[in-house]
């Protein structure tokens, strides 16, 4: 069964290109518009990746990302960050809120798809 | 009136010309922001469209081309300039996507922009309302009071919006980036 991906960002046409990329490669995946929706969705589903961005309205990645760790079922999937962010500050405080991985905007679907193999299979 | 007297009122005058001149420009300077927004929006809209339905074509393409050539030997020079071909396509693909994440990232840049302008703008009234406190006619010590307690207002607004501000996008250009796997 095609494993399943929830991708948290509040710009359209990027959640349109993760969708595409990931699809491509043989994943499902689950939108949200916000760090909110992508609790709500997290919580409605177990998934098994989480991506998302950390600026977004309603509620950011790191507070998303601190989130999910609180639950239960979310101990142990994999999140990654997807952001325009790169410095090592933002990294750091990624890594301390249970982030497993940071990647820079924009992204190469090859790329992409490689890490997420790597993280999930 | 004495050039003491005029002193307070002239600095006035230039504090309230600043903030309305200053508001006036940025205004047209935020919707001219606003309408680049929209218009980047409807590109990616449209952009968005056609790379699909493009990419949709160019695999049932693929597809009917691959049935036709199902009794060709894989080593087949034909063959081979296909698969060549569909490697091509993968890779422009991957582009196409890659470029296409340009409306995310400029979209960041210009809401940052604008919402500095907005800042500006609070600033630039402040600075026209602290005004209206400057005597008239007062002494010239009285008046460089107020301006330094003006200054100091300037400087806390401006601080408190570079806070405020969204964090900046420092991309240079759409190469896709960095990967860290902690």
């Amino acid at each position: 069964m095609a494993k399943t991906i929830l991708a948290v960002d509040d710009s359209g046409s990027l959640r349109q290109m993760l969708a595409f990329s990931l699809k491509a490669a043989g994943y499902q995946v689950i939108e949200a518009v916000d760090g909110q929706d992508g609790l709500d969705k997290a919580k409605a589903q177990v998934v098994d990746l989480v991506l998302t961005d950390q600026n977004m309205p309603r509620m950011d990645g790191l507070t998303l990302i601190k989130a999910l760790r609180d639950l239960p079922s979310y101990q142990k999937i994999p999140i990654l960050m997807l952001t325009t962010e790169s410095g090592d500050e933002m990294k750091s405080k990624g890594r301390a809120a249970g982030a497993n991985g940071w990647l820079v905007k924009p992204f190469d679907p090859q790329k992409l798809t490689e890490v997420v193999k790597k993280v999930i299979g | 009136m004495t050039s003491k007297q005029e002193l307070g009122s002239q600095v006035k005058r230039l504090l309230s010309g600043v903030s309305d001149h200053g508001k006036q420009h940025l205004i047209e300077v935020e919707t001219d922001l606003v309408q680049t927004a929209f218009l980047l929006g409807e590109a990616i809209e449209k952009l968005g469209a056609s790379f699909f339905a493009l990419h949709g074509a160019v695999i049932a393409q693929q597809n009917e081309v691959d049935l036709l050539l199902t009794d060709l030997d894989g080593d087949d020079p034909k063959m081979q300039r296909l698969r060549m071909i569909q490697e091509e396509i993968v890779q422009h693909t991957n582009s196409a996507v890659t470029g296409l994440q340009f409306q995310d990232l400029t979209s960041q840049l210009l809401a940052r922009t604008v919402q500095r302008i907005i800042g500006l703008r609070n600033v630039l009234s402040s600075l026209a309302a602290d005004g209206v406190d400057l005597p008239n006619d007062g002494e010239e010590d009285e008046i460089v009071l107020k301006l330094n307690s003006i200054n100091k207002h300037l400087e806390a607004q401006s601080s408190e919006l570079k806070d405020l501000l969204r964090k900046a996008v420092h991309q240079k250009d759409m190469d896709s980036g960095d990967i860290e796997v902690f």
